[in-house]
């Protein structure tokens, strides 16, 4: 009996020696990061910590943000969603009540988006997500903005450039029906291409399942239908699959992508298949001038590869959140007024020079902002090909 | 070294005698009382003590994940635990056990009904209260209430008619979609359905008919599903039902009227913590008395032998039939729960991830028990909350623990143990035990 009072005193003043003496409370600025870091996309999440923890060097180099004159240092709280909503719910409550976040940027997919979105406003704090291209994200939620373009606006610049460029009046669309971005901007692409060239321009419209590997019924169905472009808004592991296996059944004209094709894995997989194709996106790698050049030389000698759009996306919301928080002009230490003050300062930003382009906020929390377009080279690098702005 | 191998073994068995021997008397009454002072320790004095320890706020889930972001932190956290927890918990519990013992015995000369009510409103009070510290901890608790509403439902098929269902993704899906419509249509201005037809105040007692039909629609759906799949057993159910899910899933993706696979969103907000709690201990009360009624020990016959129960008398067909409609209700009832709790629903929700998580539970908990489900329910649904900081090593962590469970304890953790309230209630010492039988009996 009393060697176990003993094992168990001894065992409260081990643990009492190593409690850390009560600290100087500095006031830190916390930024929350809502990151798939497992789950179905564990690249985005990747991408999304890597940028975020290189912006935070940044930030400790210069010792912190200066607000009114006055530096705080700031930490990020990285949290994992492991790509589901309830997760991303959950992880955006606990930011907000537990961690105290001033910011919140994430999640990037839209099914993520839209239910942490409403968290987020409904406890006041401002969230961007890089990423999400779904209009419910930031529609009616004042403290919910986006870092990129929507798909209403990617569908019409691609129709046009299509149109532009080809002179085509007959196009194919094969798309995931179960995923809610392909699938949206399969549908803004119809609308605006009909709209050029008139009902029933669009030849073929099909579609797939997620995770389907075999798409020879619906391109077999596209070749017959005499359509001159494909237009595929797939992911990157799809787009191989599906531009080899169009190619092997006899297709020779040109394939068209969106910005879900711009991962680092897409010439990856694809191989010489891809080379020669156009795609729209948020930014060009290859040919990058000034501090996207810098931003990707950076990235490429620390990680080990040419960061893709989710990357630099998050890079230029991290920038806007800090334009934001400088622009407060002083903090005041009450967490609540201080949100109200950054999401103030975050609408009025007015023509941000991030790495993917200039951008002001809309009232919806929406950036206007331009869409390049990007050819595969013949060594499988992205190249700027042009560049369309609202 | 052996010697003082044994004697490590020697104290820790001593303790361990010591602890049962103290504690054996305490009913769950007394449990309850010393948890109530614990979470209301914990909210007068909770910060500060937390604060005089260096940590930087009130431990959230048992601290677990503090400790886990911040090693250093660990003896703090440790303490806290203890000095909140730990201690008042065991000092009241004990202490009390006499004059607990009494009042239970007491209870019981009453109807066992308000026995049982006194302890489940002891229960709320303190998860009540302990949730009330921050709105993180609601939501993981309404969660988790709603994995156990799951689990259960998932043991009925698996556990008690010792079936291999894979449709229950798909039934959730089925009642958070019609549950969310009805609400959706009833009380919010939306774009897809229009204005709403009902006054807001009246939603909160339109929810129970919202959960009831949505309940209804995944029975319905697994009527479709009972009729032909029920003439195969054991691998053939496993796929027709895998089968469904996937039919339920690429059917809401392709109805472009609730969202496809964008979702449905902006249900109005009327999962509270009351009403999780309320439905979570319905589903508790009318599965255990489904399992131990005739019907339950007919699916138990079923499961052992379908011939002998046949020659028996048991209408096999229609035990079995009404017992997977009844898992499916209350699946149903998860997800209407589910969607009210998010106020979005996608489609994507309710695939294999889902199921994966919901068949874990049912086997990490144990087979053909009421306990093993909530025992279930409950730790996984924490454990992948709190070792969230882990990122990519969580999915290492806790297949492996399942991997052990399924070595070690092949049925779960509590299987095959029946869940008797009137013994969960009864005082704990022998005199007061003696007493309430005597009574129970005269």
């Amino acid at each position: 009996m009393r060697k176990s009072w003993v094992f168990i005193i001894s065992c409260i003043v081990i643990s009492l020696i190593f409690i850390p003496s009560a600290w100087c409370k500095t006031k830190t600025i916390k930024i929350g990061i809502n990151a798939p870091m497992t789950g179905d996309i564990p690249k985005v999440g990747e991408g999304t910590k890597y940028a975020a923890e290189m912006w935070l060097e940044d930030v400790k180099a210069a010792g912190g943000i200066a607000v009114g004159g006055k530096k705080y240092p700031v930490k990020l709280v990285i949290e994992d969603n492991e790509s589901k909503a309830e997760s991303a719910v959950k992880v955006n409550t606990k930011m907000i009540t537990e961690d105290e976040v001033l910011v919140i940027v994430g999640p990037q997919a839209s099914k993520q988006a839209i239910p942490a979105g409403e968290v987020a406003n409904n406890y006041k704090t401002p969230m961007i997500s890089p990423w999400s291209t779904n209009p419910d994200t930031t529609k009616d939620r004042p403290y919910v903005f986006r870092g990129c373009f929507l798909d209403p606006f990617q569908g019409p610049v691609l129709a046009n450039f299509i149109k532009g460029e080809f002179g085509f009046t007959k196009a194919a669309v094969l798309y995931d029906v179960a995923s809610d971005y392909p699938k949206g901007l399969a549908e803004f692409f119809k609308q605006a291409w009909e709209k050029l060239n008139g009902p029933g321009s669009v030849v073929a419209f099909e579609s797939f399942t997620t995770k389907d590997a075999d798409f020879s019924s619906q391109l077999t169905k596209i070749i017959k239908s005499g359509a001159q472009v494909l237009f595929t808004p797939q992911y990157y592991n799809e787009v191989a699959l599906i531009v080899q296996q169009a190619h092997e059944l006899g297709w020779n004209k040109p394939i068209v992508g969106s910005d879900s094709w711009g991962s680092a894995e897409t010439v990856q997989l694809c191989g010489k298949d891809c080379y020669g194709l156009f795609f729209s996106t948020h930014y060009a790698a290859a040919g990058a001038k000034g501090k996207t050049k810098e931003f990707i030389d950076r990235y490429n000698k620390k990680y080990g590869y040419v960061p893709d759009d989710v990357a630099a996306l998050t890079w230029d919301s991290l920038g806007i959140v800090k334009t934001a928080i400088e622009h407060v002009g002083k903090l005041t230490g009450n967490i609540e007024k201080d949100r109200k003050n950054v999401r103030d300062a975050m609408a009025k930003v007015k023509e941000y020079d991030g790495i993917t382009g200039k951008m002001t906020f809309t009232e919806d929390g929406d950036p206007i902002k331009c869409a390049v377009i990007v050819r595969i080279s013949n060594k499988g690098e992205y190249e700027f090909y042009k560049s369309v702005c609202p | 070294m052996n010697e003082e191998y044994g004697k490590i073994i020697g104290i820790t068995h001593s303790i361990k005698r010591k602890a049962r021997s103290l504690f054996s008397e305490v009913p769950l009454l007394g449990w309850l009382f010393g948890m109530l002072i614990a979470v209301i320790l914990e909210r007068y004095v909770g910060e500060a003590l937390a604060e005089s320890l260096g940590l930087s706020k009130i431990p959230m889930l048992f601290g677990v994940v503090m400790m886990l972001k911040n090693p250093l932190m660990i003896p703090s956290t440790v303490l806290y635990l203890f000095t909140i927890f730990v201690l008042p918990i065991s000092v009241v519990a004990r202490l009390i056990s006499g004059p607990a013992n009494r009042v239970a015995a007491k209870l019981l000369d009453l109807p066992i009904l308000i026995s049982v009510i006194i302890h489940i409103g002891l229960l709320y009070a303190v998860l009540y209260l302990w949730s009330e510290a921050s709105a993180y901890r609601v939501l993981t608790l309404k969660l988790t209430l709603i994995a156990v509403i799951l689990t259960l439902s998932l043991n009925v098929v698996n556990g008690y008619m010792g079936e291999f269902s894979c449709s229950h993704p798909g039934f959730m899906a089925l009642g958070a979609y019609a549950a969310s419509v009805f609400t959706v249509v009833l009380f919010v201005d939306d774009k897809l359905f229009g204005h709403a037809l009902l006054p807001a105040a009246l939603a909160p007692f339109m929810f129970p008919i919202a959960l009831i039909i949505g309940g209804i629609v995944a029975a319905f759906g697994a009527l479709v599903i009972a009729i032909p799949s029920f003439r195969t057993r054991g691998d053939y159910l496993a796929i027709i039902s895998l089968a469904f899910m996937f039919i339920v899933k690429s059917m809401i993706e392709n109805l472009e009227v609730v969202g496809g696979p964008r979702g449905l969103s902006s249900q109005p907000d009327l999962a509270s913590l009351p009403t999780v709690f309320i439905w979570t201990v319905a589903c508790i009360w009318v599965t255990n008395n489904f399992v131990r009624s005739t019907m339950g020990k007919a699916l138990n016959a079923v499961r052992d032998d379908e011939v002998a129960a046949n020659a028996m008398t048991v209408n096999t067909r229609r035990t079995k039939i009404t017992a997977f409609l009844f898992a499916a209700f209350w699946a149903g009832v998860a997800g209407g729960l589910f969607a009210h709790v998010l106020r979005y629903v996608n489609p994507g929700t309710f695939g294999l991830q889902k199921l994966a998580e919901v068949l874990a539970m049912v086997y990490f908990g144990g087979l053909n028990s009421v306990y093993g489900s909530i025992v279930g329910g409950v730790s996984l649904s924490m454990l992948g909350e709190a070792l969230r900081p882990l990122e990519i090593f969580k999915w290492i962590i806790i297949p492996l623990l399942l991997i052990l469970i399924m070595i070690y304890r092949p049925t779960g953790l509590v299987a095959f143990k029946e869940f008797n309230v009137g013994k969960l209630v009864m005082p704990k010492n022998k005199s007061d035990q003696r007493k309430s039988d005597g009574a129970a009996s005269g």
